[in-house]
């Protein structure tokens, strides 16, 4: 598309000016929302709640004096500024703490959880892309033929259905039904032929993968019809035809990049739903993943864990979405860093 | 005599909408000599830039072209495939769009807009797309080219995205120029030179031109004959001159006196009512219910175009019954 | 709307442009077959919300354990058409669970729970969104960016974590599983309801904002200039005015967030975060998930009722966004 002396330009401004400094800028911004999220979560979670109800719940004849020390122990009997202060200056240290049950530390807990749901995330967000465009356009040029209301009343039911749902239905049909595929886990998997390491992978990631695409997919293409058939109708595809150009690159071309750029918006928006949609997936299918694990421990009030997990999330949010606002200056060449 | 470049026969261009069958175009004939300068003039939604649209093949969805010739050089352009059609477009026949600001891509800069262009219709090295680029840029009197190609739309005013524009229509030199209200959005003071380079450009290319508008003084200015239409339907074709001054259509005199001018002593007439909805049009000539002298034959009957004088055709049952004013005798 | 004291004029016109601008969005309305599909799904679901407990053929079950009482001890039974064992097709339609609950009574009796959360939701979602939304779009300036700045905030944070600590921590607080209202006397689900105001505070960040844009937009246009022109007050601009134009946006969007709220709530008690006392659909799933090897049927059929749900009121938000927005149809 451009020539190198382009590429090469566009690399150079990049380090030298406006986007460079957007960039820095962006990740300084970063830091109040970081800060602001921190402390929000922290103040609410530990002055709403006490942690240590669920062991009386569990353990009803457990003595005061327990409870005294563990609190001592967890130092939850200080003032919850002072605990918010002391879980920043470990976090800031790259320790989240020790959990509230059993006391092992989180990092060791969550370090590995992470990578497994970055993993499953992003195979899914690449493949729902990749799937949800080509759909998308053409349902969007034969807007009202057979096709494009197939395509539209199907992902109308796929935003209808319940993610952890879809899940079940799998796993009856696929793992319990016909023994295809394992319904559970990362990993080994009971049958013969996924002695291979990497088919059982494969053969695990396959069902909550079609989830999480499934879930997507409705949306991106919904987003990428209503674009399309927008764009389609203006003025600027009008003129490409008129100027004799192909099908081809009136659409791949001179229509799709300009729908692109809200599906692209939508994604940074939704980034954080379709995280936060990682619990059911995770849950359904038992993958050890973060969500799974947030479950777990927000169904123990286990805090430091919560916290944990929770400022993991917001991390990746909050890089997915500067990177998605990157990309995007490079898309719409009207929209101007600020 | 000259050639006709453009003939158009008994067109009919239909919209299939929810509400109905628009019809946006039905039964419009005219022609188009070489190096001739059309006007194509109505109120918005009398079809002229359908009409365009239909001879490009590019009408949108839900329209359809139903019936009709449209020769160009003496071919049907209705008969030729997608592909023939594609090849046309752009390179013989090209189009301006009333809106520069709607009508550029805006996630594109100026230069691949128009080397796409130039690519879609001939095999040229790379070097030589951006020579012609910068070349037409400066034929459409834009200053430091080079530079100002690699620029995006939004940053260019609105008087040079037009020139943009034009330089799109023109980069692969075509013969037939269909220019669709080119200078409504833009100011006074940029209308004047734009229509200006659209005539010099006409001259330096020999093009032939189809000017769309509403606008009766720049129809003056830039036609020799007119095709006056209303509502899907031709009323009147005569030379620009014998138009103004001698309007046979009741139609055609509306328009004239709607037009404000300084030198009117009586003031600016309006036509009353409004354009007929085209899902049910009126029977008979489409203008009788704005028309004062509407008989009982013009509910009935459709008109047909006649020549009344040499190259003069009006489509009304009274024109021989009705005085009517043109713009001389204010 | 229709009362306007300040002339007679004015009220004549404004009493019958509301009318008829109805009553053309419910002809539209009608004409599209999905969204009266959906409209029919919806009635349905309240019917059943309503009446429902007059013909599920076991009672409802006050809680999780409490089920000796209310069932006979048929457990993991399939449901009766598709077993052979049974000569009565119709004794347990959706079959039982591992603990001898009737999936189909439960299903029918957790309806008027799914209407509650919807609504309800909707109703604390709305508010918020229209006050935020209005507040932002406008009063402009640094409220609004305030405000559109805190609203990113919720809308990047994976708000179902949140959601789900929150509900924890709170419904632990719960001591009597049934709050009573004291002056119309009814008794809401205590820890239900926790779940609801929980959802409807965060869910409100996407709807302000779209809420927000549609009054930057109406607060451009020239009547609402003219009023301020004419010396309107900013509530009456906004109530009079603005309120009534988002109308229908704000019924579009209600429907949508109704079945969002309604997913919501299903997958909030599916983790297991939801109200013992009370037996949602979600609730169900989530009772029978460890078991779903064997009883597939308590997992199948409330979901099937979930999904039916939330697709009814998806396509009839569409169905209403096509009848009151025609501006982005054909």
């Amino acid at each position: 598309m451009s020539s190198g002396r382009s590429i090469t330009r566009s690399f150079s401004s990049l380090l030298g000016s406006a986007m460079f400094r957007y960039i820095v800028r962006r990740l300084l911004y970063m830091i109040p929302v970081f800060l602001g999220i921190s402390i929000i979560s922290f103040f609410v979670m530990y002055a709403a709640g006490d942690p240590l109800s669920i062991i009386r719940i569990g353990k009803p004849d457990i003595t005061q004096e327990t409870i005294e020390s563990l609190k001592i122990y967890y130092g939850l009997d200080k003032p919850v500024p002072i605990q918010y202060l002391n879980w920043l200056t470990n976090l800031l240290q790259g320790n989240f703490g020790k959990s509230l049950r059993g006391g092992r530390p989180v990092n060791l807990l969550i370090g590995s959880w992470a990578w497994e749901t970055v993993k499953l995330q992003l195979i899914s967000i690449l493949l729902a892309f990749a799937i949800s465009i080509p759909i998308g356009i053409n349902s969007a040029k034969k807007q009202y033929s057979k096709q494009d209301v197939a395509v539209t009343s199907i992902s109308l039911f796929g935003v209808s259905m319940p993610t952890f749902w879809l899940g079940i239905i799998l796993i009856i049909i696929f793992s319990y039904q016909l023994g295809l595929l394992p319904s559970a886990g990362s990993r080994g998997a009971p049958y013969l032929w996924w002695d291979n390491p990497i088919l059982d992978q494969i053969a695990h990631l396959i069902m909550p993968v079609a989830v999480l695409v499934y879930v997507m997919l409705a949306q991106n293409i919904r987003l990428i019809r209503a674009n399309m058939l927008e764009i389609l109708r203006s003025d600027y595809v009008l003129a490409a035809r008129a100027s004799g150009l192909s099908e081809r690159k009136v659409i791949y071309k001179y229509a799709l990049r300009n729908a692109i750029g809200p599906v692209i918006t939508y994604l940074g928006i939704s980034l954080g739903m379709i995280i936060a949609g990682a619990p059911m997936t995770e849950y359904v299918f038992s993958w050890p993943g973060l969500g799974r694990r947030y479950v777990t421990a927000a169904m123990e009030l286990d805090f430091p864990v919560v916290m944990g997990i929770t400022m993991i999330i917001t991390m990746m949010t909050l890089i997915a979405n500067l990177m998605i606002d990157i990309a995007y200056v490079y898309i719409d060449p009207r929209i101007r860093l600020r | 005599m000259t050639e006709n470049i453009l003939n158009i026969e008994g067109l009919k261009t239909y919209f299939f909408t929810e509400a109905g069958i628009v019809k946006a175009v039905d039964d419009i004939s005219f022609n188009l000599k070489k190096n001739e300068s059309l006007g194509l003039v109505g109120e918005s939604g009398s079809g002229k830039t359908v009409t365009a649209l239909s001879v490009l093949r590019i009408v949108p969805k839900p329209g359809k072209i139903i019936d009709g010739k449209v020769e160009f050089n003496g071919d049907d352009l209705l008969e030729k495939t997608e592909k023939e059609m594609q090849k046309m477009r752009g390179s013989e026949i090209a189009i301006i769009f009333q809106d520069p600001s709607s009508s550029l891509n805006p996630v594109y800069n100026v230069e691949t807009q128009l080397r796409d262009v130039i690519l879609a219709h001939q095999t040229v090295p790379k070097a030589e797309t951006r020579k012609k680029v910068i070349e037409l840029l400066e034929v459409v009197g834009i200053p430091e080219a080079e530079t100002r190609m690699r620029e995006y739309p939004h940053q260019f005013s609105g008087g040079m995205k037009q020139r943009v524009a034009i330089a799109r229509a023109l980069a692969c030199e075509p013969t037939l120029l269909f220019a669709d209200e080119p200078t409504t959005n833009l100011d006074v003071t940029i209308q004047a030179q734009v229509l200006n380079l659209l005539n010099d450009l006409k001259k330096k290319f020999n093009m032939s031109l189809v000017m769309i508008t509403h606008d009766m003084g720049i129809i003056a200015e830039m036609t020799t004959r007119i095709v006056v239409l209303y509502a899907g339907r031709v009323c009147e074709i005569a030379k620009t001159h014998d138009l103004f001054e001698r309007p046979r259509h009741p139609y055609t005199e509306a328009l004239l006196a709607a037009v404000p001018r300084l030198d009117m002593k009586k003031t600016l007439r309006i036509i009353p009512g409004n354009i007929p909805n085209l899902i049910e049009p009126p029977s008979g000539c489409r203008f009788h219910p704005r028309c004062k002298h509407a008989k009982n034959t013009c509910k009935e009957k459709i008109p047909v175009l006649e020549e009344i004088e040499p190259e003069h055709f009006v489509a009304c049952h009274e024109w021989q019954n009705i005085s009517l004013k043109g713009e001389r005798k204010h | 709307m229709a009362s306007n004291k300040k002339g007679e004029k004015i009220k004549e016109k404004s009493k019958r442009r509301p009318a008829s601008q109805w009553a053309v969005a419910w002809r539209r309305f009608k004409r599209n077959k999905a969204g009266v599909f959906g409209l029919i799904i919806v009635m349905a679901v309240f019917f059943v919300g309503i009446f429902g407990s007059f013909f599920a053929p076991y009672p409802a079950r006050p809680n999780k354990d409490a089920i000796k009482p209310f069932y006979k001890g048929d457990v993991r039974k399939p449901p009766s058409w598709l077993d052979p064992e049974e000569p009565n097709n119709f004794k347990y339609l959706f079959g039982t669970t591992p603990i001898g609950t009737d999936v189909f009574s439960d299903v029918i009796h957790g309806t008027k729970y799914t209407i509650y959360v919807g609504l309800l939701v909707t109703a604390i979602t709305m508010a918020l969104s229209i006050v935020v939304g209005a507040i932002a779009g406008f009063y402009g300036r640094w409220v609004d960016n305030l405000l559109m700045r805190i609203s990113e905030v919720f809308l990047v944070f994976p708000a179902l974590l949140f959601i789900l600590v929150f509900v924890r921590i709170f419904t632990l607080t719960v001591g009597d599983p049934f709050l009573t209202i004291p002056i119309i006397n009814i008794q809401i689900p205590a820890g239900l309801t926790i779940v609801v105001v929980i959802l409807g505070l965060f869910n409100w960040a996407s709807n302000a904002r779209m809420i927000r844009g549609e009054f930057l937009r109406i607060r451009e246009l020239e009547f609402i200039e003219a009023e301020r022109a004419l010396g309107a007050s900013n509530t009456r601009i906004i109530f009079r005015h603005i309120l009534p134009n988002l109308l229908s946006s704000i019924i579009v969007v209600s429907s949508l967030t109704i079945a969002y709220a309604i997913l919501l709530e299903a997958a909030v008690s599916f983790l297991g975060f939801g109200d013992v006392n009370t037996i949602t659909w979600g609730q169900i799933l989530q009772e029978n998930f460890s078991e779903m090897r064997i009883v597939w049927w308590a997992e199948i059929f409330p979901g099937l009722a979930i999904l039916l749900t939330v697709f009814g009121f998806n396509l009839l938000g569409d169905g209403l966004s096509d009848a009151l927005n025609p501006r982005l149809r054909d």
